[in-house]
């Protein structure tokens, strides 16, 4: 599903060169849990950054699904994103202004679905959440747990293989951390791939396999 | 694909509606401000046009003068007049009259209703009105041909003789004393603006047909000869030909310009025209000046619209929005700021010069407030305002959104 070869990102900072990312291969295969660990400025968030299509490796291949990522345009790296892959930040990104529902609308809009595609759809997530009797409220109005599983909600939207996760429950107490773990453990089930990112080697657990980065590189 | 994030637009747009309002004022204010601007240059040069026209519409009047050069072995210093045969020797000469009409005048006393006052009767030729924009008030009549014709021993009044003698109570069909003659009135002039004249303001005149005017008083000559040419390009020409078939009829010089006393309004009026097209162009240029700043104001509260909400921006690109579906939502969101503002700014000018035109005007004294209070809201002006505030709002949009559009999702996702 993702395969990661010799990825190397250079940040240029005025003149000094800051290499985040120095030859990383990674290979998760469709329907595996991985969870990526590493300390900060370990590169962990570059790395998620490129597998998300948010941003391209200066060097090196990341294929996505058998596609090639590297010479993507702009709006080719949008739909990648849009249909691909789902992501579930560690501080929600929930549109504050929007309800739980046209939160998890948001990506169907930008795939060109059909109002009633989306109304059906919406309507499953949120059950699906547990969150239907939330649907009107705005973010602002939901516990963190809930925020966080109407995120999920909306990385579900169109459906995507891969479910990039960025310190899932990095904001939340330990019970709507298992909550949420929860969730993912049944979306793992269901054949979706998982990639998170945490520092918590007790939600790590959950995961299949972890992968270490310290300075850039795989070192476990 | 767009406008099936149309409502997400709107319901976005909706819930921030707060955030907007300042914009909205802004350009509110500036669409107040450019509008009033241009109505009132635009009234000011319309006004001048009516009271110009209050003395005549597009008239040369000749009268007589003093040659001031030798002719033909005629010596310098003639005095020259004109007579009441000329109208038909210059409508012979001259094919670009379309009217033309002579005018005589002289102190007279008059009395009626026990009142006695002394007033310039001016004996004139059919058409007077016309040419001199006589308009009688309702439930009476300027001198006729048929006055003309039958030398009647009627009279047209201006409002303030009118008043003067008989107060409020209606003076047409009243019996006036002009001379020892009893004259009926048959109208009042209606008030108008007028600040050009040569023997006072029409107010204070009292006409009579020419014929009639012959009869009363023993003067040979004439005093005036008002010709209206066909169209306003051949008012020079009127003149010059004028000059030439009297001056073969009186032997004096055509370049001579004391031999004949020549007003030619339209020559005046083009010039003085100028003069306050100038001003209106003027004041639209300080308008647009202004609403130039107020678009680098509204540019700037875009900017800070769009950068206050690079987060949001970072969180769709995530999700999936393309470049156009950013630049999309902020272009719109500007039109519509633009649209709201526009309108409450022009409701607002509107109901301002409808106020403003509901001062009366004061007929006895035509001074500043008679230009400044009749502004114009003509579609024009809108319509070429919409179209300089509608390219300068549009630049102020389009550069935030592409830049909102040019994010990186990256970074615009750790914006704080």
């Amino acid at each position: 599903m993702i395969t990661c070869r010799a990825i190397t990102k250079v940040f240029a900072m005025g003149t000094a060169k800051l290499e985040a990312l120095r030859g990383v291969d990674i290979a998760i295969e469709a329907g595996e849990f991985i969870s990526i660990m590493g300390p900060s400025g370990s590169g962990k968030s570059t790395l998620m950054n490129i597998i998300g299509c948010l941003d391209t490796p200066t060097a090196g291949t990341y294929l996505l699904d058998g596609r090639e990522v590297a010479g993507m345009t702009f709006d080719q790296l949008a739909e990648a994103r849009n249909r691909k892959i789902g992501f579930v930040f560690q501080n929600f990104n929930l549109l504050p202004y929007a309800s739980a529902y046209e939160n998890i609308e948001l990506p169907m809009l930008f795939n060109g679905k059909s109002a009633r595609q989306r109304r059906q759809r919406v309507e499953e997530l949120l059950a699906q959440v547990g969150l239907a009797d939330w649907r009107r409220h705005r973010p602002s109005e939901l516990s963190g747990g809930q925020q966080q599983r109407i995120a999920i909600a909306r990385a579900l939207a169109n459906d995507p293989p891969v479910i990039l996760a960025d310190e899932p429950t990095g904001n939340l107490d330990s019970a709507s951390g298992e909550e949420i773990m929860a969730l993912f453990n049944g979306l793992w089930r269901q054949g979706r791939t998982l990639v998170m990112v945490t520092h918590d080697p007790k939600i790590a657990a959950h995961s299949q396999r972890t992968v270490k980065l310290l300075d850039g590189r795989v070192v476990a | 694909m767009a406008l099936k994030l149309l409502p997400l637009y709107l319901s976005e747009f909706r819930k921030r509606r707060k955030k907007t309002t300042l914009i909205t004022f802004a350009i509110a204010w500036g669409t107040l401000s450019i509008l009033l601007l241009m109505s009132f240059g635009r009234g000011l040069s319309t006004q001048f046009g009516i009271s110009f026209r209050g003395l005549g519409d597009n008239l040369v009047m000749l009268a007589g003068g003093q040659s001031s050069v030798i002719y033909q072995g005629l010596p310098k210093g003639r005095r020259l007049r004109l007579y009441a045969a000329d109208v038909d020797l210059l409508r012979a000469g001259i094919p670009e009259i379309q009217h033309i009409c002579v005018e005589s005048y002289n102190n007279e006393a008059i009395s009626a209703n026990g009142k006695e006052t002394n007033r310039n009767v001016h004996g004139v030729g059919p058409l007077f009105d016309l040419m001199r924009t006589q308009v009688p008030e309702a439930g009476g009549r300027f001198l006729d041909a048929d006055d003309e014709l039958h030398s009647r021993r009627v009279a047209f009044l201006g409002w303030k003789v009118a008043e003067n003698l008989f107060g409020a109570v209606p003076a047409v069909g009243r019996q006036i004393v002009i001379n020892r003659t009893p004259f009926t009135v048959v109208g009042v002039l209606k008030q108008k603006m007028q600040d050009s004249m040569y023997q006072g303001p029409d107010a204070e005149q009292v006409y009579i047909p020419f014929a009639t005017y012959a009869l009363i008083n023993s003067q040979p000559y004439v005093d005036r000869i008002h010709i209206q040419p066909v169209s306003r390009e051949t008012a020079l020409l009127v003149e010059s030909r004028a000059r030439a078939v009297l001056g073969r009829k009186y032997r004096f010089d055509p370049g001579d310009k004391y031999a004949l006393n020549v007003w030619n309004t339209i020559k005046d009026a083009a010039e003085v025209g100028k003069i306050f097209k100038g001003i209106e162009v003027f004041l639209t240029l300080i308008g647009a000046l202004t609403l130039l700043v107020a678009a680098v104001g509204v540019t700037n509260l875009m900017y800070a619209l769009v950068k206050e909400r690079t987060r949001e921006i970072g969180v769709k690109l995530a999700l999936g929005a393309r470049r156009r579906h950013i630049v999309a939502q902020f272009v719109l969101e500007t039109a519509f700021i633009f649209l709201k503002g526009t309108l409450w700014g022009a409701l607002l000018a509107y109901d301002i010069v409808a106020l403003v035109r509901t001062i009366p005007l004061n007929y006895d004294n035509f001074g500043i407030e008679s230009y400044l209070t009749r502004p114009v809201f003509s579609l024009d002006i809108f319509l070429l305002f919409l179209a300089l505030m509608g390219t300068l709002i549009f630049m102020a949009g389009i550069f935030p959104a592409m830049r909102a559009s040019r994010l990186n999702p990256v970074e615009a996702l750790r914006y704080e």
